[in-house]
């Protein structure tokens, strides 16, 4: 479905993604984690064409076959809401404040698939009750302000899914809503993307999350891709530092606790421009090697996937 | 709603009362004595006193406010004491001049500004954004009775196209369209280049906002993100500037009916200043401050036709 | 990038007219009065490097004295209003209640009154003269500085220092003194540039309207009025005089614009 090649992003302050290669397959889900700041919501706009003015792009994207390397706006803009949709993490500013829910979810339908209004309102009808919005009927007279947190990002899904996406990029979905809700939209998330064969790209830095909802997991750290690969495999045994320090940071005890709190790995995280040359996570990492900082470490073959550490380099 | 309407049109009439006390109060503190000018300084202290009786100037001040207030309700604004007509009439007769001119160059700020700025804040940072924020901080800049003596110089006395000032009366419709051309004109462009400004500003703040990203994630076309998603969201600082810009317009008018010669309502008042006709001027100033309240109060209706979440408490 | 592009632009041209205003009070070309009717609508020349006017009288020596009126009434009706409205607001700021409640209900009511409708009106009401048009344009800037002020001073009220200083029984009136006004000033200075740029519109409206400067003063509403009736002979009278308004109009706002970005970076931020 995609297929990324050597993806790098550079602001003027640094580089935000560097030579990210990552591919998903149709209907497949993908958890995306990694601190504040690590990139993945640039990569996840990337693969919709909506990076930053202020970010070059460099790298090959491809969708569904199609080359979007490179691509214009105008290129892009057909593509999106059809073939990738995404969804936001803060639901309750993510909606037009004028616009009732029926003709917020009614717009793409219209203009996309020049649906006539009554066929499309029956259809909008649909998606909201697909994604579980209780009295979906009364719903779509109302305005965003009218609906809780959770239920707007509901109206967001139904939007996002409206015109049959092969692909949805959920952006941290759930942060911004309670811990009961969030479960029930992972699990929601995870049923669309089953019932109707949609690959799913689910960011986020709560690894439970992630651990129900996907089958294979992308760690990122720095603009890099640290570690790949089946997602129950990756949290079991993880091989890069990184994933490590991630896994151990998160709170046990108390499950209700876990996505309250972010991961915590000790020292901060750089800005851009303050980034080591070599790995990322030098200078943080408690089994630095001497060259780790100078040298970028290649991806080495894992159980089922791929990490970037210098450790896992065979000895010569 | 119907709370936050009637606490509005409870507002609207408290400072309608309010300021017809005002209006009042500083008139009657201004020197000069209408009688006087009435008759002259010639006249002897009986026929004064005689005049000063027959105006209803004798009486204390409360009566003669309450006696006002209640003609001006219905219509009557007392008798001019420079024209000895009454003042209803002198205003009702100038009335339709100045208001086709404000309203004439408010509807083509309307149509000049909203446009320009959208396409300035949709090329944000490009030559046309630059283009139209140098243009409307010049605009800004010039007075409108200069604009008119530059529009002046060009359209009448270089080509020869309009005439430049005076008013042939509303029975010649044609001629009275063309004198009316130039001072809409040079009332609409300077208001127009404020209206540009703040609909880009207010536009720029709006892109930046959560929905504008979802609506492009949706793959929905710029232009039909802007018309459709943007501008509306900022319609509510276009609205309250636009109200405001209905009183500059209706003062401005005052000025420049001065320019071109046109008998309005702008004139009668200075005319009526020059003449110490204060009961007129009571009158005229009354009137202007009523039009820009009423202006104000038709904003907060907007308000509410705008923004669903003024209308109720639902959530 | 912009914002420093206002500031400077703007400083340049008040600048420049504040300079021309200034020299004229000490020397001018040509005296201002000198009526030379046979020389009169005099095309430029060295001599006149503008030409004259309908009198003969040379129109840049005019216009420098017109610099000099205009900003002078216009700069002092602003700080003569600003002054007083500041006061204002300080103490409904520092009384809070009643007090409060009741300034700012006059300020709204204030607005009631279309500016330069109330300014045609005092002017009228204190007979036609320049003192007496910066008296209405200071009149009118009393509320749009009370407002201001009241608005600024009530954020300051509630930080620490201040409340330390009420803490430590100091009088409302020493605490306005000492932490309040230093911390209101820069909204008050951008407010004041911006408020001159608007003075200067309105005494040349009420000039032109022969209810600002008398004859023989020069003010740049008045030299417009006395344009209009010779523009079929002379076109570059009308022409001089309003790009002087416009100029100095111009240079006040960009002033305030960029002082306002100056002092709150945040905003500049915001709108890049
Ligand atoms: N519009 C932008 N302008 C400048 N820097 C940005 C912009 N968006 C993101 N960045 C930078 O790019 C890096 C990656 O950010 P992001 O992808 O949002 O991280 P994540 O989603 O993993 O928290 C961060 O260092 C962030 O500061
Ligand atoms: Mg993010």
């Amino acid at each position: 479905m995609i297929r990324v090649e050597g993806l790098s992003a550079a602001l003027p302050q640094g580089q935000a993604l560097r030579d990210v290669s990552l591919s998903v397959a149709r209907g497949e889900r993908l958890g995306l984690v990694g601190e504040s700041g690590s990139g993945k919501s640039m990569l996840g706009l990337a693969l919709m064409g909506m990076v930053p003015d202020a970010a070059q792009l460099s790298g090959r994207i491809a969708l569904d076959g199609q080359d979007m390397t490179g691509a214009t706006e105008a290129a892009w803009q057909p593509l999106r809401a059809r073939k990738v949709a995404m969804i936001f993490q803060e639901p309750m500013t993510a909606l037009d404040p004028l616009v009732r829910i029926g003709e917020t979810v009614m717009e793409p339908l219209i203009l996309h698939l020049k649906m006539r209004r009554r066929d499309a309102r029956a259809r909008a009808l649909d998606l909201l009750a697909e994604t579980g919005l209780t009295e979906p009927e009364a719903k779509m007279r109302q305005y965003p302000h009218q609906l809780s947190g959770g239920q707007r990002q509901r109206v967001l899904i139904a939007l996002a899914l409206a015109c049959d996406p092969g692909v949805l990029i959920a952006d941290e979905p759930t942060t911004a809503l309670d811990a009961q809700i969030a479960l029930r939209i992972t699990d929601l998330l995870v049923r669309l993307s089953r019932d109707r064969g949609m690959a799913l790209i689910f960011i986020s830095h709560d690894l439970a999350a992630v651990a129900r909802a996907t089958e294979r997991l992308a760690v990122m750290y720095g603009g890099d891709l640290v570690e790949t690969g089946a997602t129950a495999e990756v949290l079991a045994n993880p091989r890069h530092p990184y994933t490590q320090g991630l896994i151990a940071a998160r709170p046990r005890p108390d499950p209700a606790m876990i996505r309250k709190r972010l991961p915590v790995i000790p020292g901060t995280v750089p800005t851009l421009g303050d980034l080591p040359r070599g790995c990322r996570f030098a200078g943080r990492c408690a089994a630095e090697l001497p060259r780790c900082a100078g040298t970028r470490p290649a991806p080495w073959p894992t159980a089922s996937g791929q990490a970037a550490c210098h450790l896992l380099e065979p000895a010569p | 709603m119907t709370r936050f309407l009637i606490r509005r049109a409870a507002g609207f009439v408290l400072t309608l009362l309010a300021v017809s006390v005002v209006v009042f109060a500083v008139m009657s503190m201004l020197p000069g004595d209408p009688a006087l000018s009435i008759l002259g300084i010639e006249a002897s202290p009986e026929a004064l006193a005689a005049m000063r009786s027959q105006l209803g100037l004798d009486a204390p001040a409360p009566a003669r406010y309450a006696a006002w207030a209640l003609g001006a309700l219905k219509g009557d604004f007392g008798t001019s004491y420079a024209f000895r007509v009454p003042v209803g009439g002198l205003i009702a007769e100038r009335l339709p001049l100045t208001l086709s001119l404000a309203l004439g160059a408010m509807a083509v700020t309307l149509v000049l500004a909203p446009g320009l700025g959208m396409a300035a804040a949709a090329r944000h940072g490009g030559p046309g954004d630059w283009a139209v924020m140098v243009l409307s901080q010049i605009g800004i800049a010039v007075p409108a009775f200069w604009m008119s003596i530059l529009l002046i110089l060009l359209f009448a006395v270089r080509l020869g196209w309009l005439p430049s000032g005076g008013f042939p009366g509303w029975d010649q419709p044609l001629a009275a369209l063309r004198a009316l051309v130039l001072p809409v004109i040079a009332l609409a462009l300077v208001q127009s280049a404020v209206l540009a400004r703040v609909t880009r500003s207010a536009a720029l703040e709006v892109m930046r906002l959560d929905f504008v990203r979802t609506a492009r994630a949706t793959g929905l076309p710029r232009r039909r993100i802007l018309w459709r998603h943007v501008l509306p969201n900022a319609l509510i600082p276009i609205v309250t500037i636009i109200g405001m810009q209905f009183a500059a317009i209706v003062t401005g008018t005052v000025v420049i009916e001065s320019v071109f010669s046109l008998p309005g309502l702008g004139r009668l008042l200075l005319q009526s200043i020059a003449n110490r006709d204060l009961i007129t001027v009571q009158a005229l100033v009354l009137l202007f401050a009523a039009i820009v309240v009423t202006a104000n109060f038709l904003v907060d209706l907007a308000y509410v036709a705008i923004d669903p979440r003024l209308t109720g408490r639902q959530s | 990038m912009r914002h420093r592009a206002s500031l400077i632009l703007g400083a340049v041209l008040v600048g420049l007219m504040a300079a021309a205003g200034l020299v004229s009070l000490a020397w001018t070309p040509w005296p201002l009065a000198e009526i030379d009717v046979l020389n009169k609508l005099a095309a430029p020349s060295a001599a006149h490097p503008l030409g004259t006017d309908g009198l003969g009288r040379d129109l840049l020596s005019r216009l420098m004295a017109g610099a000099a009126n205009s900003l002078s009434v216009a700069a002092g009706a602003v700080l003569l209003g600003g002054g007083i409205g500041t006061g204002l607001g300080l103490l409904a700021s520092a009384w809070g209640g009643r007090v409060e409640e009741a300034l700012m209900r006059l300020c709204d009511l204030s607005f009631a009154f279309p500016a330069l409708l109330f300014a045609i009106m005092l002017a009228a009401a204190f007979g036609p003269s320049l003192l007496n048009t910066g008296l209405a344009i200071a009149f009118i800037n009393v509320p749009i500085f009370a407002r201001v002020a009241r608005g600024a001073a009530n954020q300051v009220w509630v930080r620490d220092f201040v409340l330390a200083g009420r803490a430590a029984g100091r009088g409302r009136a020493a605490i306005s003194r000492d932490h309040i006004v230093p911390n209101i000033a820069a909204p008050l200075i951008v407010q004041a540039t911006i408020e001159i740029a608007t003075a200067i519109l309105a005494e040349a409206a009420l000039s032109y309207l022969g209810l600002g400067a008398q004859p023989p003063a020069a003010s740049w509403g008045r030299m417009l009025a006395e344009a209009q009736t010779l523009l079929w002979v002379a076109p570059m009278q009308a022409v001089w005089p309003g790009l002087c308004i416009t100029a100095a109009v111009l240079g006040f706002g960009l002033l305030g614009d960029g002082l306002r970005d100056w002092a709150d970076p945040r905003l500049v931020r915001r709108q890049a």
